[in-house]
């Protein structure tokens, strides 16, 4: 009797494993933030754009701007990207096509952050640098356009393979119906397709800006890490994860610098996180 | 008219998308793939640093690509061993309401990103009283691959078909020996792919070892030394100005490439060997 | 048989190796219902698939011979397939309700060709709705969304929606056999009051449906057409060794 109930008790311990996990993640980040916060003023240490540790300062508007200006114009080229070219494979291509981008995909998405980097560093850099001097404007190709379009490719192939499912899981024979009411092809995708799956592009929508905000090695070679709040997408920025990883490992002698950036994984972690609550909601919905 | 006309634009629309996403991904092999081939030697692959390996000098990145091996392949083996009872209670023990929470909680570790764990480990690194060290790198990425890992099999043993839990049930056997003799056989092949995507994905990881794991240019001999390791490689040499070094992130990154195209055409194999049957 | 404006001729369809229909010929008359019937798996629903051309949506199909419609071989290459389609309504085994309200769903179609007027698409939606026989049950609340409605009622809205694209031909595949027997009588008798206006085609396994509805028709076995009759001549006797054995139930 005693070891059933023994044997019940560990076994929905070890269940919650997540759980616990999870909220050793969230209460550590919220209350190392906490004892930071304490005795400052919350909507200057958002607002302000001054940042100087050694003084005690620290502005975090130029990061979370950042953050959201990289991640804003990232979705800006993914999304409609992502869109059309699922369903261009999941409507219009043949099955050739189709079994051949379809491991592509796959090989894209296990390649590591570092590589992206790399060859954003290579071969888009130069090349954002080069066409901001062929519009005129000033710029050393680190950018918030750059780490974009390094972001935008990275997160393609994970939004197409999500997209393409949720296409597939309605029926033919709806598809079949609306063309037989003499639709053309664009129409049934536009007007049943699309709205049919809006709630599960949207879950996939957020969960691929939930990636792009939290990537970190690939904005960071490209973005130019600079303090200043960015205006035009030729300025270099400093997002959150880059400046987590550029100074966390460094600065830990000074325990309110370290409180400032626990604090900036706080709220990185929080942004991700109302991302996947609302792809929770959008896709519990659709289910 | 005007429909077909609006037809035929989004069609060039698709076209056009794919092909500068083709484009694009044509440039990340290829401009990694030539710089990097030319410092692919032998020497780069199978040696140490030598002295003045920073400034030009000769070696090779041997020590990290072993590093990176341990690393992936002890932290995906811890949880894989940590997951594997946890995805048979999920499924075959709880309640729905309770699995549901649980696999709630799963979804939110799989999103938290890999630096916030970096941070966690760090934390954790330093409560046990360790350095950056192989050891807790390992702790680390175990972090990070967990809920990976836990998801695909929570999924796997959610596809298991009913039939088959009927089935074994029906045959007399309690519900510890179902899990063990007939869903484990059911959903090796899907395991393994799983292991596998882990594995390529705790190796390419960088952002949450950044603090924990160390850099060094020996060997990971020891549990509590720092260690080398591919993609902390690529993000400490690529930007040197001398060539010779900054090739070496290059060659680092085009074995990561390797890899990673390896992982996916070995788990496609198990995949369509599963759909096949 | 007055004039025919859908008119096959050796017509085949392949998947790889297998066809599925081997070189039919076949003129439907105008205004009556003609019943394609066999046993599952002779072809029926490629036929009328083909008619339509969402035989298209198939991969690797292979398609040889031609269908005549108005004096034009559907198969050519300058046919655009939205205008074939909007010659002919399809109705299809499981209804297939667009996520929209019931009122979207009617108008779906006058709406893709242009139709912008509320009045006029208000008007539409009630008359198509009453050639169908649901408008009474749902004149209340044909702004609820049309998956509440029943699997039976689902089906006839499909056929309104089909109607109101103004079709001159109308394709149906088994329409009655996921519903129950009131609303397959409704469905049933929905069709007959509309064969003055339409060429319609049904196809069907059921022989007491083919003897109750069908005006002419033409039995498949196996990827061919065995026999083509009026209904009368093609129960009362039967020319083939095969339709006979059908009648009598010893094939199915």
């Amino acid at each position: 009797m005693f070891f059933q109930a023994l044997k019940k008790f560990f076994i929905k311990f070890y269940t919650l494993i997540p759980f616990f996990l999870f909220f050793l993640i969230f209460f550590y980040l919220l209350f190392s933030s906490l004892d930071f916060l304490k005795g400052r003023s919350l909507t200057e240490l958002i607002f302000s754009s001054q940042w100087k540790p050694l003084k005690g300062d620290f502005g975090f508007f130029p990061f979370w701007f950042s953050s959201f200006y990289v991640t804003a114009l990232s979705a800006l080229i993914f999304i409609p990207v992502g869109l059309l070219i699922s369903v261009y494979i999941s409507e219009y291509a043949n099955r050739r096509i189709k079994d051949i981008l379809k491991p592509f995909f796959d090989v894209l998405s296990a390649i590591p952050s570092v590589v992206f980097g790399l060859w954003g560093f290579t071969v888009i850099v130069p090349f954002v640098s080069r066409m901001g001097n062929f519009l005129g404007i000033s710029t050393s190709g680190y950018s918030i356009l750059s780490a974009s379009i390094v972001l935008s490719l990275m997160v393609l192939p994970f939004m197409i393979t999500l997209c393409i499912s949720i296409f597939e899981m309605v029926p033919f024979s709806l598809k079949e119906s609306v063309l037989s009411l003499g639709a053309t092809r664009f129409e049934m995708v536009e007007k049943v397709l699309i709205p049919q799956c809006k709630k599960g592009i949207i879950a996939s929508i957020f969960l691929s800006l939930g990636r792009a905000i939290g990537e970190t090695m690939a904005v960071m070679m490209v973005v130019g890490c600079t303090f200043k709040v960015p205006k035009t997408p030729f300025d270099p920025a400093y997002p959150i994860p880059a400046l987590i990883a550029n100074e966390f490992g460094e600065m830990m002698s000074i325990s309110s610098y370290k409180g400032a950036l626990l604090f900036s994984a706080f709220l990185l972690n929080l942004i991700v996180l109302i991302f996947h609550f609302i792809f929770r909601k959008a896709f519990l919905r659709n289910s | 008219m005007e429909r077909i006309k609006r037809e035929k634009l989004f069609v060039l629309l698709m076209k056009l998308s794919l092909a500068i996403f083709l484009l694009l991904t044509f440039s990340l092999f290829t401009s990694i793939f030539f710089k990097g081939i030319s410092f692919l030697s032998f020497e780069m692959v199978f040696s140490k640093p030598s002295r003045g390996f920073y400034m030009g000098g000769g070696g090779g990145i041997f020590p990290s690509i072993i590093g990176s091996l341990v690393l992936a392949s002890s932290s995906t083996a811890i949880a894989f061993l940590l997951s594997l009872p946890l995805s048979i209670f999920i499924s075959l023990y709880s309640r729905s309401t309770f699995s549901n929470f649980v696999r709630n909680f799963v979804d939110l570790l799989w999103g938290i990103p890999s630096i916030v764990y970096g941070i966690f480990g760090f934390f954790i690194m330093i409560y046990l009283g360790l350095k950056a060290s192989l050891l807790a790198g390992i702790i680390t990425l175990s972090f990070v691959v967990f809920p990976l890992i836990l998801r695909s099999l929570d999924e796997l043993f959610q596809n298991v078909p009913f039939s088959l839990k009927e089935a074994s049930l029906s045959l007399g056997l309690s519900k510890f020996q179902m899990a063990v003799k007939v869903f484990l056989k059911a959903i090796a092949p899907g395991m393994l792919s799983a292991i596998l995507i882990s594995f390529g994905r705790a190796i390419g990881d960088s952002a949450s070892i950044l603090f924990t794991a160390g850099f060094s240019d020996n060997f990971p001999i020891s549990l509590f030394s720092p260690t080398s390791s591919l993609p902390l490689v690529v993000f400490y040499l690529y930007s040197s100005p001398d060539e010779e070094v900054s090739g070496r992130a290059y060659a680092a990154s085009l074995i990561l490439i390797a890899i990673a195209v390896f992982i996916s055409i070995i788990s496609r194999r198990i995949g369509k060997r599963i759909y096949g049957k | 048989m007055v004039n025919e404006h859908i008119e096959i001729r050796n017509f085949s369809v392949c998947y790889g190796k297998e066809c599925a229909l081997k070189n039919v010929s076949l003129k439907i008359p105008n205004n009556a219902i003609t019943v394609i019937l066999g046993p599952s798996g002779c072809g029926k629903s490629t036929l009328l698939k083909s008619l339509n051309r969402l035989i298209d949506e198939v991969e690797d199909v292979r398609v040889e011979g031609e269908i005549i419609v108005d004096g034009k071989n559907i198969y050519d290459k300058d046919v655009k397939l939205p205008e074939l389609r909007k010659k002919m309504g399809l109705l299809l085994q499981k209804p297939q309700v667009l996520p929209f309200s019931i009122y979207k769903n009617v108008i779906f179609g006058p709406k893709l060709n242009g139709i912008k007027d509320k009045k006029k698409l208000r008007e539409m939606a009630q008359k198509y709705l009453t050639m169908a026989h649901l408008w009474e049950e749902v004149k209340d609340r044909i702004y609820e969304p049309a998956h509440k409605l029943s699997i039976g009622q689902q089906q006839r809205l499909c056929l309104a929606r089909g109607l109101a694209v103004e079709p001159e031909i109308l394709l149906c595949d088994e329409p009655t056999s996921a519903l129950d027997p009131l609303s397959s009588k409704k469905v049933e008798e929905t069709l007959l009051e509309l064969k003055k206006d339409y060429t319609i085609i049904l196809v069907t396994h059921i022989l007491r449906q083919a003897k109750r509805l069908g005006d002419f028709i033409a039995f498949f076995y196996l990827g061919e057409l065995v026999e083509f009759a009026p209904a009368k001549e093609f129960f009362e006797n039967p020319k083939d060794e095969r339709t006979r054995a059908y009648i009598k139930g010893e094939i199915s």
